[in-house]
């Protein structure tokens, strides 16, 4: 991108001099095997009931040629995001060398404005209590795996894909396999329209299943029963 | 392989429009109580509305700090190493602070009835007043995939309510004023007119946006929030009072304090449904 069409000073893609960590993942070769939740669960130790990757799924087409489609989601770790400008503490911010959108737990106040502000429901409260942590009550989310990262180790979703549906890298080194699959292939990024620049980039979306369905409105009894027992489960 | 639904947590509970109530309130209550150095039938409001600001002020701050989910860090939001002004939040934080600040010095000029910095401190305290409603509207604008959140009408319409909920609180302080009875009226058509006619707007604009503002538009008109948003909000709360006013029995006491009364109800739904339905719809994503 030009430095003419860049519009916020948050933006670091084609910044000459910093990277910018991006996510491609490959749907045709998504086989939906949840490995790369379990994975993350196993990293960070994440509670149950949130999560910062997951897997949903549609079932489309008609008996006896119906296939899931999966739509792995995690945070998008957006050029311009607006959970950093919504954080009225500075307890989210984005590390210009690398585009990570990161969270500073010592100084979240907890006031959730990022998660309101998140058009990816990348974001979620931590509980209370936890067992193997004193990180509890405070806002969290995909780091893209800063910490593997910044020792040239791929995020743990990417490391343990076994289909390597998930590849990632630097935006902004054109001869990464990331900035050649972008350039290759035709991608789809989440809710374009919001103008947050999403560095998560799918090959192989369908275009119907990363908006609203209209369904959500008509819910299935099952799907309405399955919320009941979250929301009973699980209060923020 | 595991089959799991993944739901999402709406981020801000209704204790948020609870909030949103109060303050709206305190900062009208002020506003009248400011209105009186230079409005002689107000004089009834000046110190009622002031106490009554104030006590509300202090409810409305303690329900902001008990909804984080670290109250003890509230402190976070004042500290001018960590605000960060990109954030309405933050405006908002300082503004809430200013008028707690503002209101202390108010009380004690109106103790010691010192009229010249009284009326000074009532101008200031009645504008950060008025911040209170805008910075909270302004607070939902900013998100902008939410749809009825995301337009340039909430500030307005949050001042809107914030008059309509506060001029009901004030009829039932006008201590036999028939004159300031007649202005809290003015007050309450109005206010109430100027918010039926941004709720239609937004109920137009909503329900022709994209899928996200039509299933959002869908939940607001049906269901149990249409019943709270459409029946209690719009039909109760407001257009029976409204009507109410308007006939002979509304320009009585008795008129006047029912319809009070569902404004407030209404106010109070209102809140509660622009605020929760728009998360509603974001959970399913």
């Amino acid at each position: 991108m030009s430095e003419e069409l860049r519009l916020s000073a948050r933006e670091t893609r084609g910044k000459p001099g910093l990277r910018r960590y991006g996510m491609v993942i490959d749907l045709r070769r998504c086989i939906g095997c949840d490995a790369c939740m379990v994975a993350c669960k196993a990293e960070y130790d994440v509670p149950l009931g949130v999560f910062r990757t997951w897997v949903p799924y549609r079932v489309v087409g008609k008996y006896p040629t119906v296939k899931k489609q999966f739509l792995p989601r995690l945070c998008n770790h957006c050029d311009d995001p607006p959970c950093v400008r919504a954080c009225p503490v500075d307890a989210t911010y984005k590390v210009e060398d690398g585009g990570f959108v990161l969270q500073n737990y010592d100084r979240c106040i907890g006031c959730k404005a990022c998660m309101a502000s998140c058009p990816y429901n990348a974001r979620f409260m931590l509980p209370e209590h936890r067992t193997r942590t004193n990180i509890t009550s405070v806002v969290d989310k995909c780091t893209f795996c800063y910490h593997r990262v910044i020792q040239d180790l791929v995020p743990a979703c990417v490391q343990t894909c076994v289909g390597r549906a998930r590849i990632f890298g630097d935006m902004n080194d054109p001869n990464s396999e990331v900035s050649r699959l972008v350039a290759r292939h035709a991608t789809q990024v989440l809710r374009p329209e919001q103008g947050t620049k999403p560095h998560v980039f799918y090959i192989g979306a369908d275009r119907n299943m990363n908006e609203y369905g209209r369904g959500v409105y008509d819910a299935s009894e099952a799907l309405d029963e399955e919320r009941a027992v979250f929301n009973r489960n699980h209060t923020s | 392989m595991l089959d799991y639904t993944v739901f999402h947590h709406i981020a801000w509970p209704g204790t948020y429009s609870l909030y949103f109530f109060v303050i709206g309130i305190s900062a009208a209550m002020f506003f009248f109580s400011a209105m009186s150095w230079y409005r002689e039938e107000f004089k009834p409001l000046r110190q009622s509305g002031f106490y009554l600001s104030f006590l509300l002020l202090v409810l409305g701050g303690l329900l902001l700090i008990m909804d984080l989910s670290q109250p003890a860090r509230f402190l976070n939001m004042i500290n001018p190493a960590y605000l960060k002004f990109d954030s309405p939040l933050a405006w908002g934080s300082l503004n809430l602070a200013t008028f707690g600040l503002v209101s202390v010095a108010y009380f004690f000029m109106l103790r010691n009835g010192d009229e010249v910095n009284g009326k000074r401190l009532a101008v200031i305290g009645a504008l950060l007043g008025l911040g209170l409603p805008i910075y909270t509207g302004f607070d939902l604008t900013v998100h902008q995939h939410r749809a009825v959140w995301n337009t340039p009408l909430m500030p307005i319409l949050f001042v809107a309510l914030s008059f309509l909920s506060g001029a009901a609180v004030a009829s039932f302080l006008t201590q036999g004023n028939e004159k300031l009875r007649a202005i809290l009226r003015h007050f309450m058509l109005w206010s109430g007119g100027a918010t039926a006619a941004m709720l239609v707007s937004l109920l137009g604009t909503t329900a022709y946006g994209g899928t996200g503002a039509e299933i959002t538009f869908m939940f607001m008109t049906s269901g149990t929030m249409g019943l709270i948003f459409i029946g209690l909000g719009m039909v109760l709360g407001l257009i029976v009072p409204i009507g109410l006013l308007l006939a002979p029995v509304g320009r009585q006491p008795v008129g006047m304090m029912v319809a009070g009364v569902l404004l407030l109800l209404g106010g109070m739904a209102l809140r509660y449904a622009i605020l929760i339905v728009p998360q509603i719809v974001h959970t399913y994503y």
